[in-house]
């Protein structure tokens, strides 16, 4: 040992002692990155499109373990994309963005709420771009918006903040209830959903072509689950669909059409 | 005529192989020697970049508000521990020789692994001090920063009348709060900036100087850190022929994976900590210290200075 610790260049036992421990650590290292991947530990590495379009800085950032602050830096230069109305600009930023921490819910809210809600509000609004390409890109941007989410939502299965957006984007956007209505179905059982989303699952049925007696079925459910279902939107709903369906005096709910501030809840 | 002097000396004591108690003050003096040269004077610049975080006023909602301030200062904390781990590790020999402290030192009986382990535990208890006052300064600003946001969403209502909106925003803004996992969010970057300085301290004893062991400390850290996502792009990008993969498998098996030491960020965004995890991978740091720390003594043993 002394004779060969005499005899050889440093260097070399030095390679052959670190490819001896690579070689041993290597196995261990790659199960441990793929659970510690699998139980969210770790971050899975950046798609190869989000690498091409990353600034050499931002690539160096990434490349230096220093995702979340390049992220971070994202964020605040995709705000000031939002505040110049920089659409294209904004949804490239986010592309990076979610790349990089795809598992953040609130950056995928976020891209979903500019896009779906911010855009398309601009796109209803401004005036310097022609009404056709106005409602194009309306279109485009709510689209858009329907299909980060769903990107979100597979990334973060259990995301109740991405589905709220989503629900939103649907219904004061696209104005698709069924869509709606089936998002807010989605929503009722997760962990930290909203206590309205299954009321709200019987309000967008009942706007769904087709499915009005699906909500009226749901919509009693939930009323005879328990007082506190008893809200007044609820019970104008269910009035509403009992006039719609004619059903008997004596199968209808006790309650009366409550006063509700407006009053516009109820059908003639 | 005086007698001649027949009193012998008592035998000189032997030098335990190694000792504990001389590592440890090889440390303390490191430590000191690390405090004179103003190394803690950043922690304010931390404390600044916190406060600047903590208002801005960009994000769409108190959440994100503070996920933000989490990720900035958990990401700033890892970036200083591992860049400090390098320069002070990269600093500390050659200064040693250039005052001759490391001459004073090693004609005592002072083995050179004694040495050199004292360089690195005084490096690791900096570190460990540093990160545990941005940890607490940071745990007391993202405390601050909820109970605001949680008073704000409350008002003036009593716990009655809050609304089923309000609990779930409380609930959203608890999540992205403070929880007492972050801690371990600083333990991850404490053991990446060991792993880090033990390979600075292999370098420093073949380098013959700082700066190029910082330059070659950054790069293996950056290499280290990237190989996982550059061999995925390259060999999407060649032909993938076996001498990419060689090359590929050499850089893997040389080059200590340092992405596997970024935990931290799964846990500040929220991840579960799985303890049986965390066991591992401090055993995979303790084993790069002992490697790194021997293969160190290989070429340090007997360097003539």
């Amino acid at each position: 040992m002394k004779a060969l610790l005499q005899k050889s260049p440093r260097w070399v036992l030095v390679v052959l002692g670190l490819a001896v421990f690579g070689l041993l650590r290597a196995p261990f290292e790659d199960r441990m990155q793929n659970r510690m991947i699998e139980s969210n530990l770790l971050l899975p590495p950046p798609a190869q499109d989000a690498v091409q379009q990353m600034s050499q800085s931002a690539l160096m950032g990434t490349l230096g373990g220093l995702r979340t602050l390049v992220s971070s830096y994202l964020v605040l230069e995709a705000f000031g994309h939002f505040s110049n109305k920089e659409w294209e600009d904004l949804r490239r930023s986010y592309a990076i963005i979610t790349s990089l921490e795809p598992r953040d819910e609130n950056h995928w809210r976020d891209v979903v709420w500019h896009l779906g809600i911010n855009a398309t509000a601009n796109m209803e609004i401004d005036e310097s771009i022609p009404e056709f390409e106005r409602k194009r890109r309306f279109n485009e941007y709510a689209l858009l918006a329907v299909d980060l989410a769903e990107q979100g939502i597979e990334q973060n299965p259990e995301s109740t903040t991405i589905r709220q957006q989503l629900a939103e984007v649907y219904r004061e956007k696209l104005k698709d209830f069924c869509a709606t209505a089936r998002v807010y179905e989605e929503l009722v059982g997760l962990p930290g959903s909203p206590q309205y989303s299954d009321r709200f699952v019987g309000y967008f049925l009942a706007k769904c072509p087709g499915r009005e007696r699906e909500a009226y079925d749901h919509l009693r459910r939930l009323y005879y689950e328990g007082d506190f279902n008893h809200t007044a939107s609820l019970i104008v709903e269910i009035k509403n669909l009992e006039e719609k369906f004619d059903v008997l005096p004596a199968l209808r709910i006790p309650d009366p059409y409550p006063d509700l501030p407006g009053g516009a809840q109820r059908q003639p | 005529m005086s007698e001649p002097n027949t009193t012998l000396q008592s035998p000189a004591r032997e030098v335990p192989l190694f000792s504990m108690s001389r590592v440890w003050t090889l440390a303390i003096s490191t430590l000191t020697q690390l405090v004179r040269m103003k190394t803690f004077y950043f922690l304010f610049a931390f404390a600044v970049l916190l406060l600047a975080v903590g208002n801005f006023n960009f994000a769409s909602s108190p959440a994100q508000a503070l996920s933000t301030v989490k990720k900035v200062s958990f990401g700033a904390m890892d970036l200083f521990a591992w860049l400090f781990a390098i320069v002070a590790t990269a600093l500390l020999i050659p200064r040693d020789i250039e005052d001759r402290t490391l001459y004073t030192i090693l004609s005592k009986p002072v083995r050179r692994i004694e040495y050199l382990l004292g360089k690195l535990f005084g490096v690791l208890i900096v570190i460990a001090i540093s990160l545990s006052v941005m940890f607490v300064v940071c745990a007391g600003m993202i405390q601050w920063k909820e109970m605001g946001y949680i008073a704000d969403e409350i008002g003036d209502s009593t716990s009655e009348q809050i609304t089923e909106d309000t609990r779930q925003a409380i609930l959203l803004i608890q999540k992205n709060g403070f929880h007492p996992e972050l801690a371990i969010a600083t333990l991850a970057s404490f053991m990446k900036a060991a792993v880090v300085a033990s390979v600075t301290i292999l370098l420093s004893t073949f380098a013959s100087s700082s700066l190029f062991t910082i330059i070659v400390s950054v790069l293996v850290f950056l290499v280290g850190h990237a190989h996982t996502m550059a061999t995925n792009f390259w060999l999407a990008e060649t032909d993938n022929s076996i001498v990419t993969q060689m090359l590929l498998k050499l850089f893997k098996i040389v080059i200590p994976n340092f992405q596997i030491f970024s935990f931290s960020e799964g846990i500040v965004q929220g991840a579960t900590v799985v303890p049986a995890a965390i066991w591992q991978m401090g055993g995979l740091t303790g084993a790069y210290l002992i490697v790194f720390m021997l293969l160190s003594l290989l070429t340090f043993v007997d360097k003539e200075f």
